[in-house]
């Protein structure tokens, strides 16, 4: 299963807070502060990483958690191109480089048949 | 054959005021839930609001009430509703699960005859955070069914549909 791009709306209804509250809570300026919070959940706008760990520590869950599809994306890239740096000819083979590569490539597999 | 371990769940309660909706990942993760009241052409507004939800939370299964069950005695316009429902999952290759009002009760109270409301405070026991608050007082011979039933209903319909965990 694709995870939703982020699970922030879940979240903030789990602590019973408003769109505003949270916007003042990240430190938003203007009038509308709800408005940028509703963005955010309703996948519209991406949160910088300010914002990110703002909202960590307001719903007290990973930022991996919080934007979990972002994260399975970010994975599944970083995984593919691990494959590629894999398949690269180097001149001095790092077995520990080698090591670290192998198992970046080898992560996205293993999570996504966990999910 | 649907693998329940890994799919996400849109529930719909079509009723008279609207519809209830509920999203789970699993039978444990409540991701959404709600209810959304539709005053003008209830069919074509509720038809909307399900595909609004669709595009939203892209679910992998619909999970709709059996309203054509012999148990159950559903108003035309709901039975209408159903039908063009189940005619746009078709449509769109959308796969549907029809859940019973018995196989609900008997699922979530083990009593095919347990009321509606012991089947809401089993349910906002089983989800505090989420249902605690909303769950209405009991209901009286004179008083009209609560706004907030709307959300049990379709919680209700999307924990039935997972399997009992033993």
């Amino acid at each position: 299963m694709k995870s939703l791009p982020n699970y922030l709306q879940t979240q903030r209804k789990r602590l019973s807070l408003s769109q505003e509250e949270v916007g003042f809570l990240l430190g938003l300026a203007g009038m509308n502060k709800g408005n940028k919070v509703c963005r955010d959940e309703n996948f519209a706008r991406e949160p910088s990483l300010q914002d990110a760990l703002a909202y960590e520590v307001i719903y007290g869950r990973p930022v991996r958690e919080l934007f979990a599809g972002r994260y399975q994306q970010a994975q599944q890239n970083v995984a593919a191109r691990a494959r590629i740096l894999n398949f690269r000819k180097v001149r001095k083979p790092d077995v520990r480089k080698q090591e670290a590569i192998i198992q970046l490539a080898d992560q996205a597999s293993i999570n996504s048949s966990n999910q | 054959m649907i693998k329940n371990k890994t799919v996400r769940i849109l529930a719909i309660a079509p009723l008279s005021r609207g519809l209830g909706y509920a999203v789970m990942e699993g039978s444990d993760k409540l991701v959404a839930c709600g209810n959304k009241a539709i005053l003008r052409h209830k069919n074509a507004g509720a038809l909307a609001w399900v595909e609004k939800f669709i595009r939203f939370f892209q679910p992998g299964v619909l999970v709709l009430p059996d309203v054509n069950a012999a148990d159950t005695h559903r108003a035309q316009r709901i039975k209408i509703l159903h039908r063009q429902l189940l005619g746009w999952a078709k449509q769109r290759q959308f796969k549907v699960k029809l859940i019973s009002v018995t196989q609900q009760r008997e699922r979530l109270l083990g009593n095919p005859k347990g009321t509606k409301h012991a089947m809401a405070k089993m349910l906002a026991e089983k989800f505090p955070v989420e249902l605690g608050k909303r769950l209405p007082p009991k209901r009286r011979p004179w008083m009209s069914e609560d706004p907030r039933m709307d959300i049990f209903d379709a919680v209700g319909l999307a924990t039935t549909f997972w399997p009992p965990v033993r």
